[in-house]
């Protein structure tokens, strides 16, 4: 496993981070840092939670049929200089590749 | 609408639709009995093979738990009120804006004949008005059920085979509400709102101030699924309801008629059922197919509140609504030779029994196959 700490720098994604939906454009997915002092609007559709920890853990919390927001936890990896590998060792999701196309401290950009 | 994802969609193979439940069923592997028992229920009204047996309006007893921190959470009667009365209208497809229903979908309208009711006697018996007031030292609740224990900062619910539970609160992170579905565990079974979106007063606001959170919420509660199939964008699931079209996501706000999706012309999507994600203004109508998966779900897992408002017919609801003028005649077999409600009592508790039956056996077989088949 490699850690977010890895020798090329890859872009520093870890924390809590909500889909602001919102901001999205064809091309980008837009999340925000989770922050109870940053209040998302009020919306039907549950907003998509992912969160990157520096132990390498990984948890997506995903809108489900109820409206709930289910979890799933997994591992995650930084790949070069703007990839992130997820995967399931424990089951819950089949692996997935993230492309980050910009990280402020408070907004990530994820490719669709 | 695409939700816009970089994330796989999931494979609508078993392994996917148990996906979609994954937390309850962690929990409980009676859930995954109970839902394929209330789902094979669902199809045997759906295909025809059985019909409800019920005969006139149910009503449903209502607890609100206010579950407030700040002093605005802590919402007035008027706005309580004001929930109910939307209820009391959507449910019998007596909304003034039913009339804005696309004249290609007129025939499909449904009044489900269900009505919301404050209680009026608490779990022991004593009067109430059906509403409790908690304050809570948390800020914000989660969809992880803890406005639903006072042991996390919420409110116990009443025995829910007898009341529909509503909590209403401050939720984070800008969600609406969420559901539980028949089957799930009875402790946190019930509604969530948020403040905002509850009722049609004091602390509601647009575009979710007309009080359709709660309507398709407990569209959930009462076994309804998304219009769209909950398959991410894709066109391979649908709401298992065969009158309300397929289509492919999510729609939000205000769409123009029509939105075709997932070759759904001409007409497109039913964006306007108020199972799909749009604005309070933009749904207005349940069809007679989703009728169908509510009387499966009153005469199967939810059979305890058409058994109570049989037997007790004369109990009025303390808000419940006049009787409205359906738009259409809903579908309602009637038994042949005037059958007594007494009979069809007799049929739903007999059907009770047997599912209990069957859930049980369920589980036991299961935990045959996890002893004598552990690689599965």
């Amino acid at each position: 496993m490699t850690g977010p700490g890895r020798p090329e720098a890859p872009p520093d994604v870890t924390g809590s981070w909500v889909h602001a939906f919102e901001e999205d454009t064809p091309a980008e997915t837009v999340y925000r840092r989770a922050d109870p002092d940053h209040p998302f609007p009020p919306a039907r559709r549950p907003r998509r939670r992912i969160e990157f920890r520096p132990d390498g853990t990984y948890t997506e919390r995903r809108p489900a049929r109820d409206d709930r927001l289910n979890e799933a936890r997994g591992r995650w990896e930084a790949r070069g200089a703007d990839r992130i590998a997820v995967t399931f060792p424990d089951g819950g999701g089949s692996p997935f590749t993230l492309t980050v196309l910009s990280r402020t401290p408070g907004r990530l950009v994820l490719a669709r | 609408m695409t939700e816009p994802s970089p994330f796989p969609t999931p494979r609508r193979d078993l392994c996917g639709a148990m996906h979609v439940h994954r937390r309850l069923l962690n929990e409980s592997m009676t859930y995954r009995a109970r839902r394929a028992q209330i789902e094979n229920r669902a199809l045997q009204f759906e295909s025809g093979r059985r019909s409800s047996a019920r005969t006139g309006v149910i009503t449903i007893p209502v607890v609100v738990h206010v579950v407030y921190n700040a002093a605005e959470e802590n919402i007035d009667d008027q706005q309580i009120m004001s929930q109910l009365d939307v209820l009391n209208q959507d449910f019998r497809a007596a909304n003034p804006d039913v009339s804005k229903v696309p004249d290609v979908w007129t025939s499909l309208v449904a009044d489900t004949e269900i009505e919301f009711g404050l209680a009026t006697k608490d779990p022991l018996g004593g009067p109430t008005n059906g509403i409790i007031r908690v304050k809570t030292a948390q800020s914000a609740f989660d969809t992880d059920d803890g406005v639903k224990s006072s042991a996390t900062g919420g409110s116990d619910p009443w025995p829910t085979d007898q009341y529909l539970n509503m909590w209403v609160c401050q939720l984070g992170g800008g969600l609406l509400g969420y559901a539980q579905f028949p089957g799930g565990p009875p402790q946190t079974d019930g509604v969530v709102i948020l403040h905002r979106a509850f009722g049609t007063s004091g602390t509601a606001a647009a575009p979710y101030n007309g009080g359709r959170t709660a309507t398709h919420e407990i569209g959930h509660w009462l076994d309804l699924f998304h219009i769209w199939g909950d398959d991410d964008g894709a066109c391979s699931n649908d709401d298992r309801v065969a009158d309300t079209p397929n289509q492919a996501d999510a729609n939000v706000g205000a769409p123009d008629f029509p939105h075709v999706t997932c070759n759904n012309g001409p007409n497109g999507d039913m964006f306007m059922n108020y199972m799909d994600y749009t604005d309070d203004a933009a749904m207005f109508m349940f069809t007679m197919g989703q009728r169908e998966r509510i009387d499966a779900c009153l005469e199967g897992a939810r059979s305890s509140f058409t058994v109570a408002s049989q037997q007790a017919p004369a109990a009025q609801p303390a808000a419940a609504a006049q009787p409205a003028q359906p738009a259409q005649p809903a579908k309602q077999p009637v038994p042949a030779g005037g059958v007594t409600h007494d009979g069809d009592v007799e049929r739903l508790l007999h059907d009770s029994e047997r599912l209990t039956r069957e859930v049980l056996d369920d589980i036991h077989n299961m935990l045959g196959l996890v002893g004598h088949r552990p690689s599965g």
